[in-house]
């Protein structure tokens, strides 16, 4: 009888614990996991990535970025460009509407446009700096430039050029109010946050789910447990370390790209021996990028030879063949820059972050063939942002930098002066030639101005580009609709469950 | 006079906690401006970020502000997640997960700790005995997180019985909360286990040593009784001592468990707080996980003169 009643008891338990983890998928919600809670949604102080890609669903501006990195309408229906590159014209869609019901206005967009581009307000108000003002003229915004800058239209898809009633400014941080496919139904800090269909968006077939709910999963780990468990449907950015447990996967697919981010080993070219050029190229030859994406990135990347992705094919140079892996080559430079028997010298890599540490160790086993011996030092990643990046108290250091649209945006880290020029290059040949591509409105001269830059750091052996580290999103088999973007931001409002 | 003492040591220690923290994250390189910017900062962003989060005052001015506010019961707002969420409701989010888990595991290892620590003192030197402090030994052994990891894999990737991980809230699925804590309550409850069963162990076999219990055999009580009343009552009083120490590590330490199960715990909390330099969120978690930690410790004080009258003669 004892045994029966123990029996019975466990046999109930197991009974509640299985009911209470039954799959809740149906056919128009999807689970997606990502690893860190956003830092609020106001779009003019929220600047951490993962407020931005989120953000992309519930707010817009008047323009956006396309899966292939070009600009297309969101807001703004149309636009003209004056042919001296100063005034821009945007024509807004009609009835577009706010989550909280009211038409958006032309009034609005010169709102939050003349917010965003005031230092006193906006962190991102560097990058507008050279705005003259901005007019609403009926259903048109007017926006005129002190000169012409043709990365204008590229920083206003950037998740801070966002819409928002100005009734709401309050409560944006928790409760953002755009115009985006999505509305943000509810935020559980730590845990989950709900998307939920916004009925009156402009787009009649978008977002095609009624509901996307972002499960918060920092460990990797339970992330793919949870997608191969179906408790998840979609892992947007997975660690290339954890793709042989869902590669093989029947129910799962991965859909991957280059990701618009360039890993790179930084030098400070400001102190010796690496304000020697020779030493630099002596580095650059001695590093075997293949060697490196094989190791670190499990073969899941695009060797570079450039700060501008392969991703951004329009500007990209292809400069892999500057320095091709040739040890014999690097030990002759050394040994002209007089240092026949190599040196030693510090690896600072940024601890949070297993890909550029795994690069950087493979990257120093590559140095001690030539006789540069690097003493690797794993930093915690405030301390890597105070003592490398803002102090520049570093000799070399790997990590990653993100992609912009304009390439601008990523050319200007390397401008003297530049409070982002964490590898303190200097020259006077590249700022000016940055100054003239800023202005430069023929869109060929352009491209041509940027292939030049890039080849000047090549040239200079400035830094070491690695490569751009494939996106890897892994979601359950029957999941369309999804895109990965060369910009930070997750794309929702496509996805859909095939029948 | 005992109570007013005890009441002025708890609120110093309080203090203490949290003038030491401050302290400890102002130390610290790195700060939450940069954090927030990333790789995207310069001069003039930083100093903005700074100013709109009051981080340009001084030391000695943030700490008081932050006094300040906890005395009024305010714990003030993060600088990581949303301004929109208080403090206090991050922590108290992150205690509907702790305080489960921490009492889960300590009311399943006592559980087992009791009758296997028991059932080895009474044979001791026998092959149960043996057996058990085998066990004992093995599961003070295994690392938290690898076991944490080996459950996932085998009871809910493999099994499919439990959730691998991100807990539902409780007011939405309550059962699924609870079916989220099994495993890491279980992996917690392991250790503890281990530790506890050689603790009543040994209190067992001190006090069946007693003369008392001597003399209870002599007058012919029965041997269950001898040793559930006359032993293991007298037993425990080691045993809530050390149960008590184990339950205000699970409160601090449940954080690798956390981190493997994805649980949004305290631990999980205060962690990502620090490496954010999120300063009031670890103030005000620190300053939580304090008060609970001395609260445990205040009422396992006042359990002992129930558990052996004695002490109430000392009081």
């Amino acid at each position: 009888m004892r045994r029966l009643i123990s029996t019975g008891i466990v046999v109930m338990f197991l009974l509640v614990f299985t009911a209470g983890c039954s799959s809740t998928q149906t056919s128009d919600s999807a689970v997606v996991a990502i690893p860190t809670d956003p830092e609020g949604f106001h779009p003019h102080h929220s600047v951490a990535a993962a407020s931005g890609e989120i953000a992309f669903n519930i707010y817009e501006g008047l323009v956006k970025a396309a899966p292939d990195g070009s600009v297309i309408p969101a807001l703004a229906e149309k636009w003209s460009i004056s042919p001296d590159g100063l005034k821009y014209t945007f024509t807004l869609r009609e009835k577009v509407k706010f989550h909280n019901g009211r038409d958006l206005t032309a009034e609005d967009v010169v709102y939050c446009l003349s917010r965003l581009i005031d230092p006193e307000i906006s962190g991102k108000a560097v990058d507008f700096a050279g705005v003259e003002s901005i007019e609403a003229e009926g259903n048109n915004v007017i926006i005129s430039l002190q000169a012409p800058n043709a990365a204008f239209l590229a920083l206003l898809t950037e998740s801070g050029a966002a819409v928002y009633p100005p009734e709401e400014e309050e409560n944006l941080f928790t409760r953002p109010v755009g115009t985006g496919p999505f509305v943000l139904a509810q935020w559980e800090p730590n845990s989950q946050l709900v998307l939920e269909k916004f009925a009156d968006y402009w787009h009649p077939d978008l977002p095609k789910l009624a509901q996307v709910v972002l499960k918060i999963i920092p460990e990797p780990a339970t992330a793919v447990n949870s997608l191969r468990t179906g408790h998840v449907d979609l892992i947007p950015r997975l660690e290339a370390e954890y793709l042989h447990q869902v590669e093989d996967a029947p129910d799962l697919k991965i859909i991957d790209s280059p990701m618009n981010l360039i890993q790179l080993l930084i030098i400070n070219n400001a102190v010796p021996p690496f304000d020697d050029i020779r030493v630099r190229k002596a580095i650059n030859y001695a590093v075997d990028r293949e060697e490196i994406i094989e190791g670190a990135a499990w073969g899941m990347g695009s060797a570079v030879g450039s700060i501008i992705s392969p991703a951004m094919d329009f500007w990209y140079k292809d400069l892999t063949g500057t320095y091709p892996h040739d040890p014999e080559q690097a030990r002759a430079l050394l040994a002209e820059a007089g240092y026949p028997d190599g040196f030693s010298a510090s690896l600072h890599l940024p601890a949070p972050y297993p890909l550029h540490c795994s690069a950087g160790e493979i990257l120093a086993a590559q140095l001690s063939r030539v006789g540069i011996d690097l003493n690797i030092q794993v930093v915690e990643w405030g301390t890597w942002l105070e003592q490398i990046y803002t102090n520049r108290e570093f000799e070399l250091t790997v990590v990653g930098l993100t992609g912009r649209l304009d390439p601008h945006t990523m050319l200007n880290r390397y401008q003297s002066g530049s409070g982002r020029n964490t590898s303190n290059f200097s020259s006077q040949e590249y700022d000016e030639l940055l100054a003239l591509g800023l202005q430069e409105t023929d869109p060929e001269q352009r491209v041509a101005i940027y292939r030049e830059l890039q080849s000047i750091l090549a040239r200079e052996a400035v830094n070491v580009f690695i490569m751009d580290p494939n996106q890897l999103a892994v979601m359950q088999e029957n999941l369309q609709g999804w895109n990965n973007y060369p910009v930070y931001v997750l794309d929702l409002a496509a996805l859909f469950w095939a029948k | 006079m005992y109570w007013a003492k005890k009441l002025a040591s708890m609120l110093f220690t309080l203090l203490l906690v949290s003038v030491l923290t401050f302290l400890a994250l102002f130390l610290l390189p790195g700060d939450p401006a940069m954090l927030i910017l990333g790789t995207e900062a310069d001069a003039r962003s930083l100093e903005l970020v700074r100013n709109q989060l009051g981080l340009d005052q001084p030391i000695t001015t943030q700490y008081l502000n932050w006094l300040k506010g906890v005395l009024q019961g305010d714990f003030g707002e993060s600088y990581t997640f949303s301004r929109g969420y208080s403090i206090a409701k991050l922590v108290a989010c992150a205690l509907h997960v702790t305080i489960p888990l921490a009492a889960g595991a300590i009311v399943l290892s006592l559980a087992f700790a009791i009758p296997l620590g028991t059932l080895a003192a009474g044979r001791r030197g026998g092959t149960l005995d043996k057996i058990i402090l085998f066990f004992a030994q093995a599961g003070l052994s295994i690392p938290a997180f690898w076991l944490g990891i080996l459950a996932i894999q085998f009871f809910a990737v493999y099994l499919g019985w439990f959730p691998p991980g991100n807990m539902p809230r409780w007011a939405a699925d309550p059962l699924g909360a609870a079916a989220s804590l099994v495993l890491p309550a279980v992996v917690l409850a392991l250790p503890r286990t281990a530790v506890l069963t050689r603790i009543v162990r040994t209190a067992m076999l001190e006090t069946l040593q007693e003369d008392y219990i001597r003399t209870a055999r002599g007058k012919g009580v029965a041997e269950s009784t001898v040793i559930f009343k006359h032993g293991l009552s007298n037993a425990l009083i080691a045993t809530s001592t050390v149960a008590g120490i184990q339950l205000i590590q699970l409160v601090a330490g449940t954080v690798v468990v956390e981190q493997v199960f994805s649980l949004p715990g305290l631990g999980r909390l205060i962690l990502s707080a620090v490496l954010l330099r999120d300063l009031p969120l670890v103030q005000g978690a620190v300053f939580v996980g304090t008060a609970i930690v001395l609260t445990v410790n205040f009422l396992l004080d006042c359990l002992y003169p129930i558990l052996d009258p004695r002490i109430k003669e000392v009081w």
